[in-house]
């Protein structure tokens, strides 16, 4: 069985006037048995914003072309499917 | 001016290549492989942030034999041995947002990719319209129970 692995790993914090900006990314992992194959996927996750009074602030990262593909192909796949019982029932 | 020729390098092995080709693989792990460097404009500060898609995958093999009997000397016993190996990856990288951070405050802007979400919905669309085709064709052909 591949191994499947998810984490999230934290950046190095950087100082931008009164923020501190902390970058998190979210790795998924898949290697086979014996480690001949592997797939990576990192993507950004979210931002931790602290500012100096301490307040902290996450702003998530968003993938909206990626959010816009899956929602485009689901809606071609329930159209299609639509098409499908409006045919059927004539 | 004279043309030198560096002979004393060590080669580098196939299991160095691999080795190479493994510790790059897993760089794309890294969280600054997804942030990229800082961009510093006055008071303004942009991290570019990307998505990374690696696979990799290899193989090695080996094999030896022996035996006796050839067309040329019947009785002469031989050996044989041999190896290889193989191995392909890609990475892929595509552009997510950038963090913008001012003295303002600090916010995530989207990159937004029109050409991949245009293909999405042409591709979507022409799903549709090819099960259109396909049901439409069907009722045309079928004969009907009367017939």
């Amino acid at each position: 069985m591949p191994t499947i692995k998810t984490e999230i790993i934290t950046g190095e914090t950087r100082q931008v006037g009164n923020y501190q900006i902390t970058p998190l990314s979210q790795v998924l992992k898949i290697i086979t048995p014996g480690k001949h194959a592997s797939f990576i996927w990192n993507r950004p996750k979210a931002v931790v914003v602290r500012t100096l009074d301490g307040q902290e602030q996450v702003l998530p990262v968003t993938d909206v072309t990626r959010i816009a593909i899956w929602l485009m192909l689901a809606g071609g796949v329930l159209g299609a499917m639509l098409v499908r019982l409006i045919f059927w029932n004539r | 001016m004279t043309d030198e020729i560096i002979t004393d390098q060590p080669a580098q092995t196939g299991l160095d290549v691999i080795q190479d080709t493994m510790d790059g693989f897993l760089a794309a792990a890294d969280v600054r492989a997804v942030y990229g460097e800082p961009i510093q404009h006055d008071d303004t500060m942009i991290i570019p942030t990307a998505e990374i898609l690696s696979a990799l995958g290899f193989g090695v093999g080996s094999g030896s034999g022996n035996g006796t009997g050839t067309d040329e000397n019947p009785d002469k016993p031989w050996q044989g041995a041999g190896g290889g190996g193989g191995g392909g990856g890609r990475v892929l990288s595509r552009p997510v947002a950038i963090v913008v951070a001012s003295p303002e405050g600090v916010r995530v802007e989207p990159v937004i990719d029109i050409t991949k979400i245009a293909l999405a919905g042409l591709t979507a669309l022409g799903f549709m319209v090819g099960m259109m085709f396909r049901m439409s064709s069907r009722r045309h052909s079928l004969p009907s129970i009367e017939d």
